[in-house]
């Protein structure tokens, strides 16, 4: 990835190089057709805490955007993971699963939660923030917001 | 404007079984609209309960069954536990929407009314640092939180009475050894307070009501939690769930145990290559250190009193003085050094 890839943004570093999900915290990052990498972004991975825990759902069966496809539990304080699109989890990261740390330490790169054929990837992505100029106002707005109602530390 | 409802439940005794799906059939109901609630029950009988995301192999399955103990797994966080009648256990189940976004604000304000009803009941509690209900530096209360659809269960105990024993035998241990030293973390660090219960449930009830702001009265299950008990029987039994078979999660590293007895205390063993480390962690510290190296050549209790009482950073540092088996016991500490980040 090039330098221009990541931006601080608000005190957070930031992948400009993907598309992020309003709602559910968690970036999109397209790697051939319809094959995606799902992560947690970095307001995602501080409002959870330290992350202990990490279980990806055995599923054959397809998912629609919103519905969980995994869990996470940080202070022994379980909260689900939501598809960020519709599709099917074809691949999860033992690495992650091994070693939640990684969410922490490498949240754009080894610590990737899981891959999905999306179902309707064009879309879709239509929901998505994507565009480094959109992610940074959308995610700068978020950190506002979540500063002001006390969720995040000033 | 009268304040909205808390509705108190008291399941009383109930099977085991139930003292789990009772609950988490409230949670269901107040995802899909029931008034938030606190929950008071008891086994009629001992079992054994897996956090949700803990692997099946924590539990000592055969020692379980040769004792009649059910193993279940709930949906909440936290290790394998032993529960009986000498423990009572509430429950709060609040709308999402109704607690901060970041949890660790959320479990904070779950736990201080617990705290509130112990102290009003005469028991001498407190929040620490790493939120565990604590008398001095032993845990009082074990507690563990989901997020089960669109609500959030917070779940705790008042223990009149622990059984101890019972409760180190239930988990796997890889030796005798390592069960014994277990078992003396458990005293150690966890504490029974026994008190006038229903003086807690009260106290509790009203702590947890001023806390969110709600009126306390007494209630029922509504027709769709009673379905979802029966649902959720059905799924509690269902081995595919107890031993965790419908996820990818954690596999066993074999050569590493460890066991948390309360935040910042755990009892682990590693083994590496022959050379084997039994020791308590406390604070990040190295206690009840026993190392076991055919190389050694009488020289374990030297190795033992070097590295009692420091961080494993720097034990690990002093393990490599003693030659191969010190290093193989240093990259023994250093793989439970990075189970424990």
């Amino acid at each position: 990835m090039t330098g221009d890839t990541y931006r601080i943004v608000r005190g957070y570093r930031l992948a400009l190089d993907r598309a992020y999900d309003r709602e559910t915290h968690m970036w999109v990052s397209v790697q051939d057709g319809d094959r995606v990498r799902i992560g947690l972004d970095p307001l995602g991975v501080e409002t959870t805490g330290s992350i202990a825990q990490l279980a990806v759902l055995r599923s054959p069966s397809s998912l629609r955007r919103g519905e969980q496809f995994g869990s996470l539990e940080a202070e022994k304080f379980v909260g689900p993971l939501l598809a960020p699109l519709s599709g099917v989890v074809v691949a999860c990261n033992d690495a992650a699963i091994a070693d939640p740390g990684l969410l922490h330490r490498d949240r754009f790169g080894e610590g990737w939660l899981a891959e999905m054929d999306a179902r309707d990837l064009a879309a879709e992505r239509q929901e998505l923030v994507e565009g480094a100029e959109e992610i940074v106002a959308w995610f700068e707005s978020k950190v506002d917001e979540y500063r002001l109602r006390g969720v995040l530390a000033e | 404007m009268p304040e909205a409802a808390l509705r108190v439940l008291d399941f009383g005794s109930v099977r085991p079984l139930r003292s789990q799906t009772l609950w988490h059939a409230v949670a269901r109901g107040v995802s899909a609209g029931a008034p938030p609630t606190i929950s008071f029950v008891r086994p009629t009988d001992p079992y054994v309960c897996l956090g949700y995301h803990r692997r099946i192999d924590e539990v000592d399955l055969d020692l379980c069954a040769r004792r009649g103990l059910p193993v279940y797994r709930r949906m909440v966080g936290g290790g394998p536990v032993y529960l009986d009648n000498d423990q009572l256990f509430f429950q709060v189940c609040l709308p999402l929407a109704s607690l901060p976004a970041r949890r660790d604000k959320a479990l904070r304000l779950l736990l201080e009314p617990a705290v509130e009803a112990f102290r009003a009941v005469g028991v001498d509690a407190s929040l620490d640092r790493s939120g565990e209900i604590v008398v001095g530096d032993a845990k009082v209360c074990g507690h563990g939180a989901a997020q089960i659809d669109e609500a959030v269960a917070f779940v705790g105990n008042l223990i009149e009475h622990f059984d101890h024993e019972a409760a180190s035998d239930v988990v796997q241990s890889p030796s005798p050894e390592a069960r014994d030293l277990l078992a003396r973390l458990i005293r150690r660090y966890v504490r029974a307070t026994p008190c006038d219960a229903d003086a807690f449930r009260e106290a509790a009830t009203d702590a947890y009501a001023s806390a969110f702001g709600l009126e306390p009265s007494v209630g029922s299950l509504t027709s769709a939690e009673e379905e979802a008990v029966a649902e959720l029987d059905g799924k509690f039994e269902d081995p595919r769930w107890r031993d965790g078979l419908d996820r990818a999660a954690q596999t066993t590293d074999h050569s590493v145990w460890r066991v948390k007895v309360r935040a910042g205390v755990w009892a682990v063993e590693a083994e590496l290559a022959g050379s084997r480390l039994l020791a308590a962690v406390v604070d990040g510290r190295l206690e009840a250190v026993s190392v076991d190296d055919a190389e050694l050549n009488g020289s374990a209790a030297a190795v033992e009193r070097a590295i009692a009482g420091w961080p494993l950073g720097e034990a690990e540092a002093r393990l490599v003085a003693f030659g191969p088996p010190g290093q193989r016991l240093a990259e023994a500490l250093a793989r439970v050094g990075r189970r424990l980040e």
